[in-house]
This record gives C-alpha cells, structure tokens and sequence, in this order.
C-alpha cells in the first residue's frame, strides 16, 4: 500500500472545465455506489477521494440519507453516491430501505464495498449479499491500520479469488490507498463483462430451489427479470421479503412455497434464517480462509477504557462529569472571545458606521436603522459565534471519539423507562449543539414511534441558539456560579424530557417499546484536521443564521419597534404594544414587563433573537454616553491588544479548569466579566430570582421555526410540530411559575 | 438458559433463537446466529443493557432482547 498524495484525487474544477470547452474528448460519467457496514469509513473514504465533507463520526449510524459528490479521474468523471450504512439488504429498516432502492432500482455502474478489515466476517456478510445483485463489486477493505495494529494478516489475493472481484486496502483517514481503489473502479468501467461478480454457492439445497424459482420469474413474469436482478429477485421471494413482495405484488405465489417448502422442513425454519445461516456461513468460511489472527489477543485500549467509562459504579458519574466538563469548557474557552466581539460590535464598528453614515448626509433614521438595528442586533448574537463553535467542538470531538455510543448505552434504561431508546439519546445529545440536526438524527431510530416522541423531546434539549440568552443573565447575576447555573439549566431541560416522555408514554405512545441493538464501536482519536472541518460544518449554520435571516428579523424588529413613525416610547411601538398585551400572562412568572414580553415575542422565530431584541430595546439610552471618540488607528490598534488579550485570559480558563482546585473559581470569570451595556440594563431590570425564571422560559417555550420546518419534512405533516408548540408552551409558563413562586415563598425574590 | 442469565465475564453458545419478526432478523443480521459463542462483557451500570463480545466486535443488547436467546454455558 502506498500513501498518495491528496491533489492526486481532490476536485479538478480545471481539468473538468476544459473538458467542458473541448467537447471532442467524450467525457464519460459513471456512478459508483459505496456501500458497507455502518461505521466502516464511507463517508470518510469519499471525502478523502473527492474532497467533500460530509457527515462522519464514531458511531453506527451518522448517514441517513443518500448524498452524492462529483469529481473527475484520469478522464471519467465519477459520481460517488455515499449510502447510509447497513448490516443487511433486510426490509426492516429505513436506511437499508434507502440503501437497496438505489442499489436496485438506480443501477450503479459499480459498487464500492466498504469493507472493516478489523471486522471481516460481519461486513463479508453484507458482501455477500451485494454480490447477489450481480453489479460489479470492488471492496475497499478499509480501516487496514486498525487491522494490522491488532496484528491481522489479511489475504487479499485469495479473497479476490474467491469473491472473484478486487479487493484494495484502504485508510480512508490516511488517504492511503485511494489511487488503486480508482484505478479498480475505472478498470472496471473499462471492461465490465470481465468483472461480473461470483456467483457464490449457497449449498446444493438452496440453490436448486433458487434455480426453480429463477426459472418461474422468467417464464412467468419475464417483465420483472428486466426490472430486478434475477438472483436476487428470486431469494427475495423465497425469503417473502415484505418490501418487495409490496412493490411487484405478483397473484400466484405457490410456487414460492413449493420451491421452499422441503429447505423449510428440512432446516426447521423460516426461510429468512435459513438464508441468513447460509450467507453467514460463506462468510465464515472465506474470512477462515483468508484471515490469520495473532494467538495472543492483547488487552486494547477500548477494552481498557470501558472498563472504566461503563463501570457499574463509575459509569453514570463519568457521564454526567463529562457533560459538565462540555458545558464548563465550552463557556470558559469562548467567553473572552464573545467579549472581544461584544466590544467591537458596540465601539468601532458602530462608531465607523456612523461616521460613513455621516458623511453620506443619510437621514436620522437610516443611521439607527444601521447602528441599532442591524450593528446592534446582528453583533448581539454575533458574540455568540465563539460559544457556538465551542460546544460544536466538543460535540464533534465526542462524536469522533467513540463515547457517543457508550452514552447510549449507559443511558439506554433511563431512556427505556421513557418509551425511548438508548439510540435517541444519540439525536437528543445532538439536540445540545442545534435541534434542527437532532430531529433529522432522529433517522437512526427504527420505528417511526420512536422518531415521533424522540423530536417531541429534542427541543428540550437546550440548544446552542439558547446559549446566548444564558449567557447575558448568568454574566448580569450569577458570575461567580457560572459552570454551575448553566448546568442546571441542561439537566432540568434532560429531567423535563424525562418527564414528558414518561407521560407521553402513557398517553400518546402507548404499546411496545421498541429493540436496542447496538454496535459499540473502538475507541479512535479524531484528528485535529478534521474535528476542524466538522466542527466549521455544524457552527457554519449559525453563521449562516446570523448572516441572512438573523439580519432580516433584526431589521423587521427595528421598525416593529419603531412604527407607527414617530413613537416617542418604545413602549408604544407595535412591538412594544404586543409585548403589552403578554406581559399580564408573564406577571405571575415574575417578568410580566412589556420589554421581556416583547424579546420573547421575537424570539419565536428564532431564540437567539431574544437577546438582539433585548439590545435594541434597553441599551441604545446607556450607549450613547461614551462620547470620546478614538482615531481609526487608536480603534486597530485596541482591536489587536484586546485580542490577545482574550485569547490569554482563554487559555487561562483552560488551564483553571483542568486545575481541578479552582473548578468554581471566582476571580478567573470575574476578571473577564467586563461591564456591558445590555448586562447593565438588565441588572436593574430584573433579580436573580427573575433572571433564573426568565431563562428558564427561554430555554423551555417553544421549538424555533427552522425546527418546525424540520419536523414537517421528516413527518410530512404539521401535527408533531403542533404539539410540540403545545405542550412547551404549558410547560414553560409552569416551570417558571413555580420557579418564581417557589423562590419567593423561600425569601429568595 | 438464556443469553440474559449469563454473568458478566461467562462464556456461552447460542442453542436457539427465539425471538420472532424483525427482532430475530435484526439479530441474525448481526451475527447472532444458533452455534455460535459469545461472551458476556458488561451490564450498564443502570442494570440494562448489556454488553456482548460475539463474532469478534461488542454489541449491546437489552436484557429482554436477550431472553429470546437460549445459550449453554461453555466453559
Ligand atoms: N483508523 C481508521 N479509522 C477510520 C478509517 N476510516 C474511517 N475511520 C473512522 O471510522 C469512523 C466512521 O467513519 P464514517 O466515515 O462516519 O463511517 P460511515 O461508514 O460513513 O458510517 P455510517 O454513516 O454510520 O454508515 C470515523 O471515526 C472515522 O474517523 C480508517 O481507514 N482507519
Ligand atoms: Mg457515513
């Protein structure tokens, strides 16, 4: 195997364009399918090969839908098709539904088999059931480090042999190997009749049923045996495969039974066991031959590590310590940057706008449209992008890691006893960093039970988008707890979930709780290289957010706040009156002012939105009065050394957290804590007690738009949104009212 | 004796597959078939799931799950 380098196989706009230009050079595209176990590096391998990014991480699952990436080799351009992954070609399951419609029904020129080379048995399982469709095969056999880390000796001439299709190493992480397994690929797009796959032998029981059926299939319903892979069809049909059955809905199935009816007695089973048994055993028999094992097994360190991590006693603990360590590390890292953002928001860049503003002659009310209502409400979320990124970080780190399946597990019976499965814990946890991810995560489930009531829960689950309210009331009122306050408010958001899904249970799911089948995957470091890229990909919607949608509310929320023309108050503005007409509902929740009613209002569309609204409603009176104008060069010049400085006071957090000592240490945050406008207003505006409540609403009153959006797709109708909407909505105005009552009955208020 | 009986650290050899539908084709698919050996690795430290090392990967399965699965000790 040898390495190769990346230009070699990256995306060549160029070539493809002057391919393009000249148009006697006949390009030829040609499909390739990657297929293969879950978890076995396919989207890994196909962002090596054509420089994409999709979706990878350490647990079985990641893929749900069929995505695809062009790129042109040696004069054919090639579009590889990443498939979700799976054990099997059964009906059960959406991804193996997804999975086996394409495969059939698309035609790929070739399939890519993505093939666990730490794992042969189980992915040749697949193998074999791939050659079945008679499409020309290569099998990257993949993960080849991990392999002969644990000392495997894989014989891949004697595998070619008896597969009959070519096998080629592979470390998709490394990009080793990706030039030969091009090279299979357009081989055999050079010669295709050369490269049909074995046919494997199933023993002489069931191949002369199969025969009988083929046989039947042509005779009697010759249109199918265009339509479908005829060997394939044919086992389909023995195993009276519920999908297909559905799809060619043929009358007159005795034949299927008298074909099958001596296998049956003969095995004492159905036909699907007795197929899977057939098909394991030519797996087993091929991995026996061409895998040489070492005699030893050595203790690895994933055996090691679990040892420890799912511990009896340890396990829950380490889980919890973990999340806290995210949410604590997340805050720490970032909080110097989000100030740095919050300063330049609020000094330089609006005193540049006013000044270019100026010396356009623009009228009053364009440079307050500028400066308060887009400066202001695009900058106050915008200190939140350091945050974001953060725990996009983490997630993604946990993510690659391998600890999000063992989460699973150790969650898996508290997540029983809701109706749920320890799967949903996968989507729920993706929740964290954004909803809208976690509800088309919800995929991975396999019932469409388990889908409905795990998005129902999700939007429990706080999202990154909440953060930033958060993070303006713990700096006002709580600095000195703030690991601890945000903390509190995950795990009520996890309590809560547990709760509703308890009573969701009871009402709107009742009946059987569903399988939890789970593969646990090794331990693997990520590298840094890519936890970048995959943490840029998920933080980049944030941006993206902010940019567009963001900018258009914080523009409609300036001239709801400032229309009819001429309002003298706030208060008396559209915006203004509607937060007066909600503000009564709030009083018993200890803000039932017009402003916060307002910000709530706003942030329908999008929870972040509260804090940009809460800005352009307090602040613009207190940051008026900072009247000293610095130069230009005075503004670089702070720009750079307050840079620095964040990044010091970062790294400092850092270290402070990992010094266990000072894990609720005052004097690092408070240090960092400037005084900020919004931070100001709000300290008179509201008590602890009543910044706790008011958060608590915030992280609890409803999923965002995007959300809504993405449940109406995955369910194709608006009813599971709908009641999302409606029992957050209860829940919030509860918990906060017993949040506020409750603190005051103690003398807290 | 099921595969759910078996203590963490036992040895066993699946006799007969119980479990009917997709249950036992999910579980086919991923290795479990009659005659072959697994061992019991972990149980969650809430009491379920558990952990189970079969065809040289680990697997997690619920307890119930496992009950559909008869198993002889092997030692
Ligand atoms: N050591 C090693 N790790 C690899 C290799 N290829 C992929 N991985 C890792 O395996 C894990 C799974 O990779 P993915 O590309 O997400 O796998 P997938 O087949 O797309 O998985 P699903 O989408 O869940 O079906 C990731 O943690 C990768 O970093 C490899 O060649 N060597
Ligand atoms: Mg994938």
């Amino acid at each position: 195997m040898r390495t190769q380098k990346n230009a070699d196989c990256g995306l060549r706009i160029a070539d493809l364009k002057s391919e393009i230009a000249n148009p006697k050079s006949e390009i030829k595209t040609i499909t390739v399918a990657v297929a293969g176990n879950p978890n076995s590096g396919k989207s890994t391998l196909i962002n090596a090969i054509a420089g994409t990014r999709l979706y990878v991480g350490n647990w079985p699952g990641v893929t749900v839908e069929k995505k695809s990436a062009l790129f042109e080799y040696e004069g054919t351009n090639i579009k590889l098709v990443d498939l979700p992954g799976t054990y099997s070609l059964s009906p059960y399951t959406q991804e193996e539904i997804i999975a086996r419609d394409y495969l059939v029904h698309e035609k790929p020129d070739v399939i890519v088999n993505v093939v666990d080379a730490t794992n042969l048995e189980r992915n040749l399982y697949l193998t074999v059931q791939l050659l079945e469709l008679g499409i020309p095969v290569v099998i990257a056999l993949n993960i080849y480090d991990e392999a002969e880390k644990k000392g495997y000796k894989i014989d891949t001439k004697a595998m070619e042999k008896i597969l009959g299709v070519e096998v080629i190493p592979t470390v998709a992480t490394k990009k080793m190997g990706l030039d030969n397994l091009l090279k299979a690929i357009t081989n055999i797009t050079n010669s295709v009749s050369m490269h049909r796959p074995k046919k494997l032998n199933y023993g002489s029981d069931i191949e002369s049923s199969v025969s009988i059926v083929e046989k039947q299939i042509q005779n009697s319903y010759s249109q199918l045996s265009e339509k479908y892979p005829l060997r394939w069809l044919a086992f389909k049909l023995m195993e009276r495969d519920s999908h297909v059955m559905e799809e060619i809905n043929i009358e007159n199935q005795s034949f299927i039974e008298e074909a099958t009816r001596h296998l049956k007695k003969a095995h004492g089973e159905d036909m699907e066991s007795i197929m899977a048994d057939a098909r394991y055993a030519v797996a087993a028999g091929l991995t026996r031959e061409v895998l040489k094992k070492p005699e030893f097994k050595k203790m690895e360190l994933t055996e090691k590590i679990d040892k420890i991590v799912l511990n009896r006693f340890l396990g829950i603990p380490i889980f919890l310590a973990a999340m806290w360590l995210v949410f604590k590390l997340t805050f720490d890292v970032s909080a110097p940057f989000g100030d740095w953002i919050d300063a330049m928001t609020a000094g330089p860049f609006r005193r540049w706008a006013e000044v270019i503003l100026g010396f356009a002659h623009a009228p009053a009310w364009t440079a307050s449209l500028a400066t308060d209502g887009i400066i202001a409400g695009v900058g106050f979320v915008l200190v939140f992008v350091p945050v974001i990124f953060a725990m996009m970080f983490f997630i993604t780190f946990l993510e690659g890691s391998g600890y999000m399946a063992r989460a699973a597990f150790v969650m898996d019976r508290a997540m029983h006893s809701m109706g749920l499965h320890g799967k949903s814990f996968i989507p729920m946890l993706l929740g964290f960093g954004c909803n809208v991810p976690a509800v088309y995560a919800t995929r991975v489930l396999e019932n469409p039970r388990d889908k409905a009531l795990t998005s129902l829960l999700i939007p429990l689950m706080s999202c990154g988008a909440r953060l930033p309210v958060y993070v303006v009331f713990i700096g006002a009122f709580f600095t000195a707890y703030v690991g601890t306050v945000l903390w509190s408010l995950y795990v009520m958001g996890i309590a809560l979930a547990v709760l509703m899904g308890i009573i969701f249970k009871r009402t709107l799911f009742k009946g059987e709780s569903p399988m939890f089948i789970m593969e646990l995957p090794p331990y693997r470091m990520p590298s840094f290289r890519s936890l970048m890229i995959h943490t840029w990909e998920k933080g980049k919607h944030f941006l993206i957010k902010a940019g567009t949608y963001i900018l258009a509310v914080s523009i409609l929320v300036w001239f709801l706040l400032n229309l009819p023309w001429g309002v003298e108050h706030k208060k008396d503005s559209y915006l203004g009156k509607m937060g007066q007409v909600i503000a009564p509902v709030l009083a018993p929740l200890g803000f039932g002012n017009w402003e916060a009613a307002s910000s709530l209002v706003s942030g329908l569309i999008a929870k972040e939105i509260v804090v940009g609204t809460m800005g352009e409603i307090y602040v613009q009176k207190a940051a008026d009065e900072n009247k000293e104008t610095p130069t230009l060069t005075e503004d670089l010049k702070e720009m750079g050394t307050s840079f620095a400085g964040a990044v010091k006071d970062s790294a400092a957090n850092l270290i402070s957290t990992f010094g266990m000592a000072s894990l609720s240490s005052k004097e690092s945050t408070e240090e960092t804590k400037e005084r900020t406008p919004l931070r100001d207003v709000i300290k008179g505006q509201f008590t602890p007690l009543t910044a706790y409540a008011f958060i608590t609403f915030v992280l609890l009153y409803m999923p965002c738009i995007v959300v809504a959006i993405a449940m109406r797709q995955e369910f194709g109708t608006w009813k599971w949104f709908g009641i999302a909407f409606a029992y957050q909505m209860v829940l919030a105005w509860v918990v906060a009212f017993v949040i506020y009552q409750g603190g005051r009955l103690l003398g807290l208020g | 004796m099921n595969l759910a009986n078996l203590k963490p650290g036992e040895h066993g050899k699946i006799t007969k597959m119980g479990a009917m539908g997709p249950l036992k084709r999910r579980l086919m698919d991923m290795g479990v078939l009659v005659g072959e050996k697994v061992k019991v690795e972990k149980i969650a430290p809430l009491g379920d799931p558990i952990e189970v090392t079969i065809k040289n990967y680990n697997l997690s399965l619920r307890k119930k799950e496992a009950e559909g699965i008869e198993v002889e000790v092997v030692k």
